[in-house]
């Protein structure tokens, strides 16, 4: 490709390039498509882990069959800033959920602490006021647990389990509204169509303080990137808490309860035992020990990624090189992205892309150009307009959720 | 010529028919999930048929195979304590125990002739000869309610409907008229398998006696 190219030609054609290599990895025979490394660096009691074909999705990494749990490749993630619909991420955690929606008979439930026990179709929905939407990421709580030191039970995630899409819907608030929230009201819960193999375990159930359910950013959305939500997704509707972890984003919504009293329970368990971190200022304990307080896990640390070149990759000598990649925080918006390639010893800020919203990722892109031939690494370190930066040491809990740690890329320089 | 107006109205008009025709006519979202093709790896310790029966009720094989390497006996039998305690699963002291010996032999640090799984081994098989050596009565003396709950049979069927696995009155209903209908379903119990009702694998029960099988057999045809 000559310089003098245009970029949209050059768009194309890696576009082209792209649809072509999809083509060519969903026609061959699964096992014959591990072109990628699906363990992405992390361990297994036995692995590797396979590539493969879900209803609405491309190959994915397989995390775990039944209930159904797929990782996104990582090399999605330097296709863009948004996370296509075949590629996100899927999660359940409770084994017995519907296969089959019917739109036209699919309702939402609003009741507890409100004037009136509303119950919405999607029509309703669509077509009621308050319709909005915004493009925000999406994180696994557990995302990248699988490099946690020491290890810990649970989902062996790498970095795959986020993602960034468009989301359209109607705000939460404006529901609650029609819905006339009454005084006294504390928390709002929810719950989706899925629900456990047998009564004795808890169902999957989330709560967000009253202060947050009324607040501008929660909506409930029934597509994602202009197109009706993939059904393991959540169709035909989900919650969107922005800003906040993927556990409170319930799939599959079908009833939200304003409660005036603690939400505790069996079916608190997702919020009362599970997904909480240390109650302390850094959500962390020394390694390999118990927390004697924790709370729930709530909004996303400030994180960054190189996209562009993977854990082995190799890359020239002498030559400038473009580096590219995403951040992303909570909300509060990245004020910088800062990248070293010598060791943390000095750091160059990278150009940010396009703004899409605060709680979406933000691409990222610097110019450098490796001197020696040999082993190298890449540093990425980005810090929100608040001032809260990621640090060089990887905390832990005894979850495994959360990690926030400065990503350091192996390479060659050949 | 038509005027903005009368264009606006004819798309309006044509709008209103697509979104009732979309009303009436949005048809039903479903999936069909792939089959699990996941299994625990086989074992000679006695945690590995109980494993079979009890994970495979809520969740996967691979649920287990993908947990990091290396962990330890005492780490996978508090895991089996937290799936008791925290997830509900029927599982008592002894076979939380024994579970987590198989796993951590499996999948983890331990060894089959550590002396906390030989022990535990040792003292499975103790108690299983005492149940052997207890005098055999007749398949009606068998106490199908026992064997019920103690192979977590009941965490996959139910009498009428369906669960994880079909209704004990559908397994009936399709071996109806069928001449050596309990030799089959016998078979079935024995072997385990996975198709003929889903993509669900039901465990082998290869553990339970001639007796046990043909008692548990017998009962669910009656259903």
């Amino acid at each position: 490709m000559g310089p003098t190219e245009p970029f949209i030609a050059s768009t194309r054609r890696r576009e082209f390039l792209r649809k072509a290599s999809t083509l060519a990895l969903a026609a061959t025979p699964m096992g014959q498509a591990m072109a990628i490394d699906t363990d992405e660096g992390v361990t297994f009691a036995a692995g590797p882990r396979p590539l493969v074909s879900y209803p609405g999705k491309r190959p994915l990494i397989l995390v775990h069959s039944r209930p159904p749990h797929l990782e996104t490749p990582f090399a999605v993630f330097n296709e863009g800033p948004i996370t296509p619909n075949d590629a996100f991420f899927v999660r359940y955690h409770l084994a017995d959920f519907p296969h089959t929606i019917e739109p036209d008979t699919y309702r939402l439930l609003i009741k507890g602490a409100v004037s009136k026990v509303l119950s919405m179709s999607l029509d309703e929905l669509k077509t009621m006021p308050g319709q909005t939407e915004l493009v925000a990421v999406n994180q696994c709580s557990g995302n990248s647990r699988g490099y946690f030191s020491p290890r810990v039970f649970g989902a062996q995630l790498g970095n795959g389990a986020m993602g960034n899409a468009h989301w359209t819907g109607v705000s939460l608030k404006a529901v609650l509204e029609r819905a006339g929230v009454q005084a006294g009201a504390r928390y709002v819960t929810f719950n989706g169509l899925d629900t456990p193999v047998m009564a004795s375990t808890p169902d999957y159930r989330k709560a967000l303080d009253i202060e947050h359910a009324l607040s501008p950013e929660p909506l409930l959305a029934w597509a994602m990137n202009g197109e009706d939500l993939p059904f393991l997704n959540g169709y035909p509707l989900k919650l969107i808490v922005p800003g906040y972890f993927g556990t409170y984003w319930v799939k599959h919504l079908a009833e939200i309860e304003v409660i005036d009293h603690e939400f505790t329970g069996h079916d608190s368990y997702f919020m009362s035992k599970g997904y909480r971190l240390p109650d302390n200022d850094c959500l962390c304990v020394a390694p390999g020990t118990a927390a004697n307080k924790t709370r729930p896990i709530s909004t996303l640390p400030v994180r960054s990624f190189l996209t562009s070149v993977t854990a082995g990759g190799v890359l020239p000598a002498g030559q400038v090189v473009e580096l590219k990649g995403l951040a992303f925080d909570r909300g509060a918006g990245l004020k910088a992205v800062d990248v070293s390639i010598d060791g943390a010893r000095s750091w160059r800020s990278a150009t940010l892309g396009s703004d899409l919203g605060r709680f979406s990722f933000r691409e990222w892109r610097l110019s450098v150009t490796f001197e020696r031939k040999g082993p190298a690494s890449v540093m990425v370190r980005a810090t929100n307009r608040q001032g809260e930066v990621q640090p060089m040491k990887a905390d832990w809990n005894p979850g495994g959720y959360r990690r926030r740690v400065v990503e350091t890329t192996s390479i060659t320089i050949a | 010529m038509p005027t903005f107006a009368t264009l606006a109205l004819c798309r309006s008009t044509l709008l209103a028919w697509a979104i009732s025709l979309a009303a009436v006519g949005a048809a039903a979202e479903g999936i069909t999930l792939p089959p699990d093709s996941s299994k625990l790896r086989p074992s000679t310790l006695p945690g590995y048929a109980l494993a079979q029966q009890k994970c495979g009720i809520c969740h996967s094989a691979d649920y287990i195979s993908h947990q990091p390497p290396g962990l330890s006996q005492a780490q996978w039998t508090a895991e089996m304590g937290k799936m008791q305690h925290s997830y509900g699963a029927p599982l008592s002291p002894d076979e939380i125990a024994l579970i987590g010996a198989y796993l951590a032999v499996a999948y983890g640090s331990a060894k089959a002739s550590d002396t906390s799984v030989s022990s535990l081994t040792a003292g499975w098989e103790t108690a299983q000869m005492a149940r052997e050596s207890k005098p055999a009565g007749d398949s009606g003396a068998i106490d199908v309610q026992a064997l019920l709950t103690a192979n977590a049979c009941l965490g996959c069927h139910a009498l009428k409907k369906a669960v994880v696995g079909p209704a004990f009155s559908a397994v009936a209903a399709r071996y109806r008229g069928e001449a050596n209908a309990p030799a089959l379903l016998a078979k079935s119990i024995r072997q385990g398998g996975v198709g003929k009702w889903g993509q669900v694998a039901m465990p082998p029960m290869a553990h339970l006696g001639d007796d046990q099988i043909r008692a548990l057999a017998a009962f669910v045809l009656k259903q």
